[in-house]
């Protein structure tokens, strides 16, 4: 534990200089939240989604300054996220790489689940993750 | 709304002689939905600009050393000595503009798109002004998420170590009417530059960022600012301007003895002819095509490690590949692949290219009809992806060629490494072209992926399966083969 606490306190020092593989820390008042749809909300296709980010700052994947990172978009994944992995890329998992704040997704009628995850440099989840709460919207006719 | 304020008229006649030309930051800038603000609430929206431009917009303008040169009520063309002064000003806008916005209900948000070039313009008697150099600032703007600030690489080139922020690369576009493809970056604006000017209405703008920032307010970007000269190199690398294709370049035939041997990718001659691209199950594969696919030449395999490290060597690219010399090269944007065709192109006086989506699938197809080009079941042996058997490692691809090769006779088509093509994504095939020629208008800030990965599910490994990614972003599956014209 002392030993991770360590690994984590030297690379903290490192990172705003280069990208690194491995967990990337996040501030612990970083906050991911939707800002558009709203939990419970029901709506139709397309769903506009709004990103919002309190504590830290979004900018371009590849790019390593410190407290920021990308937004990725999961929808109706029920799969527990590999804190350790890069996040994946289909269409369960949409990538903003370019530092794009909102979407327009189409999906079927139904209900759905919708989740953000912040990602370093590299699409890998930060050290605490930062994610939103996973969101349930019902898209109708 | 935007066509309002351009085309603009060419140079008088006979004038061009005594006309005053002379190099400028000019700034073109529209308000985004101006007839349906004023559809809505005619007087209301007057009203509201007029107040913007008293209080924000005409001051800042002076503020920066700005010339109003021609206003259209929804638009404007802005002249500055500076280009650093021109973006500032812009910055200064756009912020004030997103404070404004802040409290308002969406629908009634005012915003503005604003285009930066820096070119030759021609004065005439009225003040009117023409040139190239105004007509690329305006397709700029037209072209600019509402709210942004479109740059040409001539300003970027100017700014870029003098403003702290973030530069995005949104690669060369070709800008109608303009010959040659402009560089265009987009100004992520940070707190940082706005405080630069010291001044009050800067100071409360930066405020209203903050705390927007905060909030999250589309199309802005925000960072602590540090070491800006390395900030806006490694936010925005240098895009190498389009090298004259190869065909053009005189051969000396002598001379060229001298250059080291390099890995040229093998490349499989395909006849082409009648091809079906597409897939009605699929929303993002409508509607089915049938075309005439021109013959054309095809990578054997993707590029692999050791091809993209010689263009790396000859720097012509800007990472070296750590992995196993004959695994694909991954982690690669479309603008890297752009890169290393350039580089190849010169390197071997060919003309190289991506191949185009149509391209792409009638060669994974092979000439079957099945959900596979091996059939409709899954068996080991033929691809490498997610359940697709063995040899499978979840770390990385497999080498190149490890698997059987297709009716064509290529290597990896499916599975291995997503492959980019020359099209820019479009959610379906609604419009694209009748040919198999690359779909290159609309928005190219993401490109086409195709064939899968290691890590896809088998379903994404569908000769017609779509896949799409920002075209600047290098992810660790993404590689590609490349191609030639017959």
């Amino acid at each position: 534990m002392i030993s991770r606490r360590l690994l984590l306190a030297s690379s903290a020092l490192v990172l705003p200089l280069r990208a690194l593989a491995g967990p990337t820390p996040a501030p612990k008042e970083a906050s991911l939240y939707f800002i558009a749809p709203r939990d419970g909300q029901k709506l139709k296709s397309p769903v506009t989604c709004r990103f919002g980010l309190r504590g830290m700052g979004v900018t371009h994947a590849g790019d390593s300054y410190a407290n920021s990172g990308h937004h990725h978009l999961f929808i109706d994944v029920s799969e527990p996220l590999d804190p350790d992995d890069t996040i994946p890329s289909d269409r369960n998992h949409l990538h903003f790489g370019a530092g794009q704040t909102e979407t327009q997704i189409e999906l079927a009628p139904g209900p759905h689940t919708l989740q953000l995850v912040l990602g370093d440099a590299n699409h890998v989840p930060f050290n605490p993750p930062v994610l939103s709460k996973k969101i349930k919207i019902i898209v109708v006719k | 709304m935007v066509g309002e304020i351009h085309p603009f008229r060419p140079p008088p006649p006979g004038g061009r002689g005594e006309s005053k030309r002379r190099l400028a930051a000019v700034l073109a800038a529209d308000v985004v939905g101006y007839s349906r603000l004023m559809g809505v609430d005619e007087e209301g929206t007057l009203a509201r600009l007029k107040r913007i431009r008293r209080e924000l917009v005409d001051p800042t303008i002076a503020e920066h050393g700005g010339r109003l040169i021609k206003n259209t009520g929804d638009g404007a063309l802005v002249e500055f000595e500076s280009p650093v002064e021109a973006v500032r000003c812009a910055i200064v806008v756009q912020q004030g503009m997103l404070a404004r916005n802040a409290s308002l209900p969406r629908e009634d948000w005012i915003q503005f798109r604003v285009g930066i070039n820096l070119g030759d313009i021609i004065i005439d008697d009225d003040g009117d002004i023409y040139g190239d150099g105004v007509n690329i600032a305006a397709r700029l703007e037209a072209i600019a998420e509402p709210g942004g600030i479109n740059i040409s690489g001539g300003v970027y080139e100017q700014i870029k170590n003098k403003l702290v922020c973030g530069y995005q690369s949104l690669g060369d576009r070709k800008v109608k009417n303009i010959t040659d493809p402009v560089p265009i970056y987009r100004v992520l604006a940070d707190l940082a530059s706005v405080r630069k000017s010291h001044r009050p209405r800067g100071m409360l703008a930066a405020a209203a960022v903050a705390v927007l920032c905060g909030i999250a307010a589309a199309g802005w970007y925000f960072w602590p600012a540090h070491a800006p000269q390395q900030e806006a190199t490694t936010a925005a690398p240098a895009i190498p301007t389009p090298s004259p294709p190869a065909i053009s370049t005189p051969s000396p035939p002598a001379a060229e003895v001298a250059k080291p041997a390099i890995h040229e990718p093998e490349m499989v001659a395909l006849k082409g002819g009648q091809a079906v691209i597409g897939n009605n199950d699929e929303a993002s594969e409508r509607p089915v095509r049938r075309m005439t696919v021109a013959p054309f030449v095809l990578g054997k395999y993707p590029v692999t490690v050791a091809q993209w490290n010689d263009c790396a060597a000859a720097k012509g690219c800007s990472f070296t590949a750590s992995s196993d010399p004959d695994a694909p090269v991954t982690n690669v944007s479309w603008n890297d692949t752009q890169d290393y065709i350039r580089w190849l192109s010169r390197a071997t006086n060919r003309t190289y290219r991506l191949p185009s989506e149509a391209e792409w699938e009638y060669a994974a197809r092979g000439g079957t009809d099945t959900k596979w080009w091996w059939g409709n079941q899954l068996k080991p042996g033929v691809a490498n992806c997610k359940g697709c058997g063995e040899p499978y490692d979840p770390r990385q691809p497999e080498k190149v060629g490890r698997f059987l090769p297709n009716p064509l006779g290529l290597y990896d088509m499916g599975g291995g490494v997503d492959q980019w093509v020359a099209d820019c994504s479009h959610k379906d095939y609604r419009g694209a072209p009748a040919d198999a020629a690359a779909w290159t208008e609309g928005d190219c800030s993401s490109h086409v992926l195709r064939g899968g990965s290691w890590k896809s599910d088998p379903g994404y490994l569908r000769p017609s399966s779509r896949d799409q990614y920002d075209t600047s972003v290098r992810y660790v599956t993404h590689g590609f083969r490349v191609a030639r014209s017959y």
